[in-house]
C-alpha cells in the first residue's frame, strides 16, 4: 500500500510538473492565454467533462470502465427537453427527473455488471448504444428550445464572477476527493480494483459499492447533460458524442491505473486540466485542430511511459 | 497450464458431446440468429432473400470482418485495441494515394499491410516492453492518427482510382471477393488457431500471463506478433474498404473501431480474454450487416437503429453469460 | 437443451419486440422537419419578395475597421470533407484578391456542436476580427456567437444559418425551397410524374437537410402530385455507409424504385455508384447534391443526368467578401444588395441574408468546365 502510494504520488508529481511547464511554454506563445477571463471560461468548458471525470476515477480505481456516460448525456439531455415541453412539467421537475434518469441509466450498467458478472466494457459498449438510440428514438431528430432566462444561469452565467458549473465542480472535487482518499468507502474502492477476490473475502461489499459508484456515474453524466443543455440552449440527440474518450483520456493521464487499484481525484484534476489547457493553449498559438488531437495522443502515451520508467522501482 | 487451456474450445473433445455444442454456443447462436432473421424478413418481404441482397449482406461488412479477426487475436490475448479504425482510414488513403499517383498495384495493396504490420508491432512493443495498458496506448494512437490523417490530406477525396485497382469489385465464380477474403480468412485463421502452437500460446496469455510465462511462453514477443497480425488484418481491410466504391474519403470512418470490437466480442470473444474463436466474430459481423439490411426492408424508423444494436449486444452477452455459468 | 431454447426465444423475441416498437413509431415519418413550408410555384414564377426589416445582431464598439487589414477564421461544420475544403477555398481566394485579410479555416473533425463551440470560443480570446460559420446547431451556436459580436468581432455565417440576431448576415447558397424545385422537377423530368423515389441523407438531425426534405415534400405534393414518396434513409456523411444503404433500397424496392435522391455531397455519388454496381443503371435514376468533380464517372457515363448544387467555392468567396463589406462598414443593416468581388451584385434577402442565387444544374454538357 505505502509502495503504492509513493509510486501514485510520483506520477502526481511528474503531471504537476509537466503542467507548469505546459503551461508556462504555453502562456509564452500568447499573451492572451494566461488571463483571468480565458482561464475561468476554459473552466466553463471543461465542467462536463470534469464532472464525469470525477466519478469515472471512482469506475477506472475498481477496475472497470464506463463507456455509456457520453450517452446517457445525450439521453438526460433530450429527457430534459420532453419532460418539460412534452409532458409539461416545471422545468425544476424536469431537471431533476432527468438527472434521476441519468442515475437509473447508471444503475442498470451497475446492475449489468454486478448481477450478471458482464464485463464493464461490454456492458457500457451495448448499453452506449441503447441509451443513444433511445434518444435518438425518443427525440426524433426534434430539438426542444427556448427555455426561460433562469435557466440559463447554470451553464452561461456566473455567481461572484466564477461560472456558475465550476462551483458545481469544485464542489464534487472536493467531495470525490473526501471519499476516495479518506473513507471507508474509498478504500473498498481501492481494495475492489487491486484485488476483487480479496476485498469480497475481506467482507467488502464489493458489488454493493460497484452498484453505488455506476449509478453515480450515471448521475453526474445526467448532472453534466442538464449543465449542457443550459449552456448551449438547445437539446440534440447526439450531445455529448465521444465525451468518453476525453474523460477516460483525461483521467488515465492523471494517473488511474486502468487494472485498477491505483488513483486519485487530484490526478485526475491535473489530467483534466493538461488537456484543457493544451487545447486552449494550442488553439492560442495558432496550432490547428487536428494538430492539437496529435499532442494529446502524444501526450498521453508519453506521460504513461514516463511514470511506468520512473515508478517501475515502486511498482515491485 | 492446462487449467487455463481448458477454457478454449479446442479442449473441447475431453467433454460430452452437448458439452462440445454448448463450448461452441456463440457461433451457433449467432447463426440461428442470421437465420430467423432471414427467414422472418424474408417471409415479410421475400425480396430480401433476393441474390442481389444477400450478396450484399455478405460483401457489404466484409472488411469489418476481417478487420475483427485481427481485434479478436488481439481480445484474446488479453488487449483491446480502440485505435483500430483510424488506422484502417489511414492505410486506406495510403492505398489510395499510392495507386493514383501510378505506384504498380500490387504496391497500392500491399503496402498497407506492411505499414499495418508496422505500426503495430510498435503499438504491440510499447504495450509489451514498457507494459502501457493497451487501452491507453491505442486511445493515443486513435488521436494521433486521426488528427494526422486529416493534417496531411485536410480530407481531400482521391478520384480517378485506376479501374484494375478496385479489388473488392472483382468477382469470382459470381461471388464478390471479399467475401471471398472473409471466407477464406476467417477459414485459415480458426483453424490455425486451434492446431498451431502459436494459437495455443495467444489463448494461454490471455487465460493466465502468469501461468503461460512459467510455462515457457515468450509473453512478450508473443504479444508483439499478435499486434503484428491484428495490423496486417487491418490492411487487408483497408484495401478492401478503399475499392468498395471508386473514391476513398481519406478521413477516419466514423465508430469503425466501435463496430470491429462489437463484432469481435458479440461474436464470443470474451473481453478477459483467453476465450472465442474468430468464426464468431465473423458470423457477428454477418449479422450486423443482416440487421441493418432488414430495418429498411422492415421500415423500422433508422431513429431505432442503435436502440436494436445495443439490445442485441446486450442480450447476446447475458445469453453467453448465462452459458458459461451452465458450463461451470 | 432447455438454456439454448430459452437463449434463442430471448433473441428472437428481443429483436421482435425492439423493432415493433420501431414500426410503430415509424408511421408519420420522412425525415423532414416540421418548419413551415413555403414551396414555389409550379411555372417557377418568383414569389414576390416580402421586405423584412433587417434582424441581425450587431458588434458592440467595433473598432474602425475600414480598409484595414482584418485577421479572420473560419470555422465551418467539420474540416476534412470536399464541400468545406471547397468553401474554405473560395474563402482564400477571395482573401487573396481584397489583400487587406489575412484568412484561416479551423474546425472540428466530426459535425459536433460541443467542440464548433470551443472553436469559436478559442477564436474570440485569441482575437480575431472576423468570424466566418457554417452551424452545426442554430440554437447551440448561438450563445458563443453573441458573445463574439459582444466582443466587437464581425460575424458572417455561410451554409448553414445560426439564429439571425446571433450574427450580422448569412449568405444563403439557394433558398430552400428553390432547392426542393430543382430537384423534385428534374426528378421527375426523369422518372415521370407517377414514378416512385426514395432519399438517402446524412442524419435526420442535420437542420439544412430536413429543411430541404419538408421542402421537397410541400413542393412534390403541390406540383407532383402523383409522384410516390417511398422512404428516407439515413447514411449521416459516410461514403460506405451511403452505398450500403442505396443498394438496400434498390434490392428492397425492385423494380418500383424509379429514383433516388441524394441530400448531401457525400450520399450522391454513393448511390450513383450503388446503382452503376447493381446494374441499374438508366433503370434508377440518382439526383442530388453534390460536387462535379465527384459526380464526374457517372455523368460521363450517362448513369447521372443531372446533379444539382450551388458552387462551394463562390459561396465561400461571397461569404468573405459579405464579411468585407461588414467590416467596412459598407454593408449596413436595411442594404438590399451588396457588391462580392467578381460575383457582382448579390440580393439581400429576408431581412439579413445574402442570396448567392439560384441552384445550378450541372449536366453532360457542363460538368466538364467545373474543378471542385
Amino acid at each position: 500500500m505505502t509502495a503504492n502510494f509513493r509510486s501514485l504520488l510520483r506520477h502526481e508529481t511528474i503531471l504537476a510538473v509537466l503542467l507548469v511547464l505546459v503551461l508556462g511554454a504555453l502562456a509564452t506563445q500568447s499573451d492572451r492565454f494566461f488571463t483571468t477571463a480565458n482561464l475561468l471560461n476554459q473552466g466553463r468548458l471543461m465542467a462536463e467533462v470534469g464532472l464525469v471525470a470525477l466519478v469515472m476515477t471512482f469506475v477506472i480505481v475498481t477496475g472497470g470502465i464506463d463507456l455509456s456516460v457520453g450517452s446517457i448525456l445525450g439521453l438526460t439531455a433530450i429527457l430534459l427537453g420532453v419532460f418539460w415541453q412534452n409532458l409539461g412539467m416545471p422545468l425544476p421537475v424536469a431537471m431533476v427527473l432527468a438527472i434521476i434518469a441519468g442515475g437509473i441509466g447508471g444503475l442498470v450498467n451497475g446492475l449489468i455488471i454486478t448481477r450478471f458478472k458482464v464485463p464493464p466494457l461490454i456492458a457500457t459498449l451495448a448499453t452506449l448504444a441503447l441509451y443513444r438510440g433511445l434518444a435518438e428514438g425518443i427525440s426524433q431528430a426534434r430539438s426542444v428550445r427556448g427555455y426561460p432566462e433562469w435557466f440559463y444561469v447554470l451553464g452561461q452565467g456566473d455567481v461572484w464572477g466564477v461560472p456558475t458549473q465550476l462551483w458545481i465542480l469544485g464542489a464534487l472535487v472536493i467531495v470525490a476527493g473526501v471519499i476516495l482518499g479518506l473513507t471507508t468507502f474509498g478504500r473498498a474502492t481501492y481494495a475492489t480494483g487491486a484485488n476483487e477476490t480479496g476485498a469480497r473475502f475481506s467482507g467488502i461489499g464489493v458489488d454493493r459499492a460497484k452498484l453505488l459508484i455506476y449509478t453515480a456515474s450515471g448521475l453526474v453524466a445526467g448532472l453534466a447533460g442538464v449543465i449542457f443543455v443550459s449552456r448551449v440552449s438547445t437539446t440534440r440527440s447526439d450531445m455529448g458524442t465521444g465525451l468518453e474518450l476525453d474523460v477516460i483520456t483525461a483521467v488515465v493521464l492523471g494517473g488511474t491505473s486502468i487494472f485498477g487499484g491505483r488513483g486519485t481525484i487530484i490526478g485526475t484534476v491535473l489530467g483534466l486540466i493538461l488537456m484543457q489547457a493544451l487545447k486552449n493553449g494550442l488553439a492560442l498559438s495558432g496550432v490547428k485542430g487536428d494538430g492539437t488531437i496529435v499532442v494529446i495522443g502524444l501526450v498521453l502515451i508519453l506521460a504513461i511511459v514516463a511514470s511506468n520508467i520512473f515508478s517501475r522501482d515502486g511498482e515491485g | 497450464m492446462s487449467a487455463s487451456l481448458s477454457t478454449a474450445p479446442r479442449a473441447a473433445p475431453a467433454m460430452r458431446p452437448w458439452k462440445r455444442i454448448a463450448a461452441y454456443g456463440q457461433e451457433f447462436i449467432l447463426l440461428g440468429a442470421i437465420l430467423a432473421l432471414c427467414i422472418v424478413v424474408g417471409i415479410v418481404n421475400p425480396r430480401f432473400l433476393g441474390a442481389n441482397n444477400l450478396t450484399n449482406i455478405f460483401a457489404g461488412n466484409a472488411y469489418i470482418a476481417v478487420a475483427a479477426i485481427g481485434m479478436s487475436l488481439v481480445i484474446i490475448s488479453g488487449h483491446i485495441d480502440v485505435a483500430v479504425g483510424s488506422l484502417i482510414g489511414v492505410l486506406a488513403t495510403v492505398s489510395g494515394l499510392l495507386a493514383v499517383n501510378g505506384y504498380p498495384i500490387w504496391l497500392a495493396w500491399l503496402a498497407p499491410i506492411v505499414i499495418g504490420v508496422i505500426v503495430n508491432a510498435g503499438v504491440g512493443s510499447l504495450v509489451a516492453y514498457l507494459r502501457i495498458p493497451s487501452i491507453v496506448v491505442t486511445l493515443g494512437m486513435l488521436s494521433i492518427l486521426k488528427g494526422g490523417l486529416i493534417s496531411i490530406t485536410s480530407g481531400a477525396w482521391i478520384t480517378n482510382l485506376p479501374e484494375n485497382y478496385l479489388i473488392a469489385q472483382f468477382r469470382l465464380f459470381g461471388i464478390p471477393s471479399p467475401v471471398w477474403f472473409m471466407v477464406i480468412l476467417t477459414a485459415l485463421v480458426a483453424l490455425w488457431m486451434r492446431y498451431s502452437a502459436f494459437g495455443r500460446t495467444i489463448y494461454a496469455i490471455g487465460g493466465n500471463v502468469e501461468a503461460a510465462r512459467v510455462a515457457g511462453i515468450r509473453v512478450e514477443r508473443s504479444t508483439v506478433l499478435v499486434f503484428a497480425i491484428h495490423g496486417a488484418f487491418a490492411g487487408i481491410a483497408a484495401v478492401l474498404f478503399a475499392t468498395q466504391l471508386q473514391v476513398i474519403q481519406s478521413t477516419v470512418p466514423p465508430n469503425l473501431e466501435l463496430t470491429v470490437i462489437t463484432a469481435s466480442v458479440v461474436g464470443g470473444v470474451s473481453i478477459l480474454g483467453g476465450t472465442g474463436t474468430v468464426i464468431g466474430s465473423t458470423l457477428a459481423a454477418i449479422l450486423f450487416a443482416a440487421i441493418a439490411s432488414s430495418l429498411i426492408f422492415l421500415n423500422v424508423s433508422a431513429y431505432w437503429l442503435r436502440s436494436v444494436q445495443g439490445l442485441l449486444i446486450l442480450i447476446t452477452v447475458l445469453a453467453d453469460m448465462a452459458r458459461r455459468r451452465r458450463l461451470r | 437443451m432447455m438454456l439454448k431454447k430459452s437463449i434463442a426465444l430471448a433473441l428472437g423475441l428481443g429483436l421482435g419486440v425492439s423493432m415493433c416498437s420501431g414500426v410503430a413509431f415509424a408511421a408519420t415519418w420522412t425525415g423532414g422537419d416540421d418548419l413551415p413550408t413555403n414551396p414555389l410555384a409550379c411555372d417557377g414564377t418568383a414569389a414576390p419578395a416580402v421586405a423584412k426589416p433587417y434582424d441581425g445582431g450587431e458588434p458592440t464598439n467595433a473598432p474602425d475597421r475600414k480598409g484595414k487589414p482584418i485577421k479572420v477564421v473560419d470555422v465551418p461544420k467539420l474540416i476534412g470533407i470536399g464541400y468545406f475544403n471547397a468553401t474554405s477555398k473560395g474563402i482564400a481566394d477571395a482573401a487573396k484578391e481584397l489583400g487587406n485579410v489575412e484568412a484561416k479555416t479551423d474546425g472540428p473533425t466530426q459535425a459536433n456542436i460541443d467542440q464548433q463551440i470551443s472553436f469559436i470560443d478559442n477564436y474570440i480570446t485569441s482575437g480575431v476580427d472576423g468570424i466566418l460559420f457554417a452551424a452545426n446547431d442554430p440554437v447551440a451556436i448561438a450563445p458563443v456567437l453573441k458573445k463574439a459580436l459582444a466582443a466587437g468581432i464581425n460575424v458572417v455565417g455561410y451554409d448553414a444559418n445560426s439564429e439571425p440576431n446571433a450574427r450580422q448576415w448569412f449568405v444563403n447558397q439557394a433558398e430552400f425551397n428553390g432547392i426542393g424545385k430543382a430537384l423534385v422537377d428534374n426528378m421527375a423530368k426523369e422518372i415521370g410524374e407517377d414514378g416512385s423515389f426514395a432519399i438517402v441523407t446524412s442524419t435526420f438531425t442535420t437542420p439544412n437537410q430536413a429543411r430541404w426534405i419538408s421542402e421537397m415534400a410541400a413542393y412534390q405534393e403541390k406540383c407532383h402530385p402523383k409522384m410516390k414518396w417511398l422512404e428516407t434513409v439515413e447514411a449521416q456523411e459516410d461514403n460506405v455507409l451511403s452505398f450500403n444503404q442505396a443498394t438496400t433500397l434498390i434490392n428492397k424496392h425492385g423494380a418500383d424504385l424509379k429514383g433516388i435522391f441524394g441530400m448531401t455531397s457525400v450520399a450522391t455519388p454513393a448511390s450513383a455508384e450503388a446503382v452503376t454496381q447493381a446494374g441499374q443503371c438508366g433503370k434508377v435514376a440518382v439526383i442530388g447534391l453534390a460536387t462535379p468533380n465527384a459526380m464526374k464517372p457517372y455523368v460521363e457515363k450517362d448513369c447521372v443526368k443531372s446533379v444539382v448544387l450551388w458552387n462551394p467555392v463562390d459561396l465561400g468567396y461571397a461569404a468573405m467578401q459579405v464579411l468585407r463589406a461588414t467590416a467596412d462598414g459598407d454593408l449596413k443593416a436595411g442594404a438590399t444588395s451588396v457588391k462580392a468581388g467578381k460575383l457582382g451584385e448579390l440580393q439581400v434577402i429576408n431581412g439579413s441574408e445574402i442570396l448567392l442565387g439560384a441552384p445550378y444544374t450541372f449536366t453532360k454538357e457542363n460538368i466538364k468546365d467545373f474543378d471542385f
